[in-house]
């Protein structure tokens, strides 16, 4: 029941946060729209920041180091031009590499 | 008479232009997810896999289309398991999704002039990934919007529905936890070449590491405001 309700308060305020911007008919001022553009930029790089530096793997030390440094190389790489897939293959490869690396010499 | 016909002709070949232009538009946008639902793929396997142990699998798998994010439903499925209340948990997503506010305010000025069925299913379909792209394009860009929107909005689900079946051992990996960093971060770094908008994301990840032990909600609520106030002084200044 609780995972209902829950599902259902974030769900129907999701929509409504989608939809009443979009909807309303009256011209939003410029400088309004254009901040709210760059502020859902900084909070999808935040969600990224936050993930990363919250990242628990118990098998090696420092594990948020080298998350940061694995989601680094292909966020440089996506920055260059290179697709999506890609950085998300070197990020992960370089996570997997380093983390044996660090396995192996400890 | 022969005026009148080839001025029909005319506006007859330019509405098609337009819409073989509109078609285009549409696959190019649906082409452009094609990278980033296959890098999703694995996040899509791990909320199924949430999904599947929760206390309420259908509830939690509704939530699929109502949240319609993966970071937010795998936050409140987390939320709910490790034995907060779901007011706690609902409160903390929605700060989180406030952000599609934001991206939908964003959005306005493009689609003020739409038809409401087609403003209200772009609302629908709104999500990070269609949002990023699509403030790439140029051009065209309702059309390409909804192309990578229906693209994400018809892949998603199904990703969710076979984790659910397949996903339990995902989440077990250790790498799994940096596929959303790296697929959003891959989506969202292109913009670092526009000045506002690499100040904002600096910013906002200056605010994010520092507001670490605060809950995901606060945090991310303040680092969207950082990073936007950060840009506008960004834009004053420049």
């Amino acid at each position: 029941m609780t995972v209902l309700l829950a599902v259902l308060v974030v769900g129907v305020g999701s929509v409504l946060f989608r939809l009443i911007p979009l909807l309303s008919s009256g011209r939003l001022p410029e400088g309004l729209t254009q901040a709210a553009g760059w502020a859902g930029l900084a909070v999808v790089a935040a969600i990224s920041v936050r993930s990363v530096l919250q990242l628990h793997d118990a098998s090696i030390p420092g594990a948020p180091v080298v998350a940061a440094l694995s989601v680094t190389a292909g966020l440089v790489l996506a920055f260059r031009g290179g697709s999506v897939l890609v950085a998300v293959g070197v990020g992960g490869a370089a996570y997997l590499i380093i983390s044996a690396a660090m396995a192996a010499l400890t | 008479m022969s005026d009148t016909l080839s001025t029909a002709a005319l506006s007859t070949t330019v509405a098609g232009a337009r819409s073989d232009e509109s078609q285009a538009d549409l696959r190019a946008g649906a082409r452009a997810m094609v990278p980033i639902v296959l890098a999703y793929a694995p996040l899509g396997l791990l909320v199924g896999a949430h999904v599947a142990s929760s206390a309420n699998p259908f509830a939690a798998w509704l939530s699929t289309w109502l949240i319609y994010g993966g970071a937010a439903q795998l936050a409140v499925l987390d939320v709910l398991a490790h034995g907060s209340g779901w007011v706690s948990a609902a409160i903390v997503r929605l700060l989180v999704n406030l952000r599609l506010a934001a991206f939908a305010t964003a959005m306005h000025p493009e689609w003020r002039s739409a038809p409401v069925r087609l403003r209200a299913a772009a609302a629908v379909m709104l999500t990070d990934a269609p949002w990023v792209v699509a403030r790439n394009r140029a051009h065209g860009r309702q059309r390409y919007y909804l192309g990578a929107a229906v693209a994400l909005f018809v892949v998603w689900p199904l990703l969710v529905s076979v984790g659910v079946l397949v996903g339990g051992r995902l989440d077990t990996v250790p790498v799994a936890s940096l596929l959303l960093p790296l697929t959003l971060g891959a989506v969202v770094v292109p913009q670092l070449r526009q000045r506002p908008a690499a100040v904002a994301m600096v910013a906002a990840s200056c605010s994010a590491a520092v507001t670490m032990q605060l809950s995901a909600g606060v945090a991310l609520a303040l680092a969207g405001l950082v990073g936007g106030m950060a840009a506008v002084i960004t834009e004053r200044v420049s």
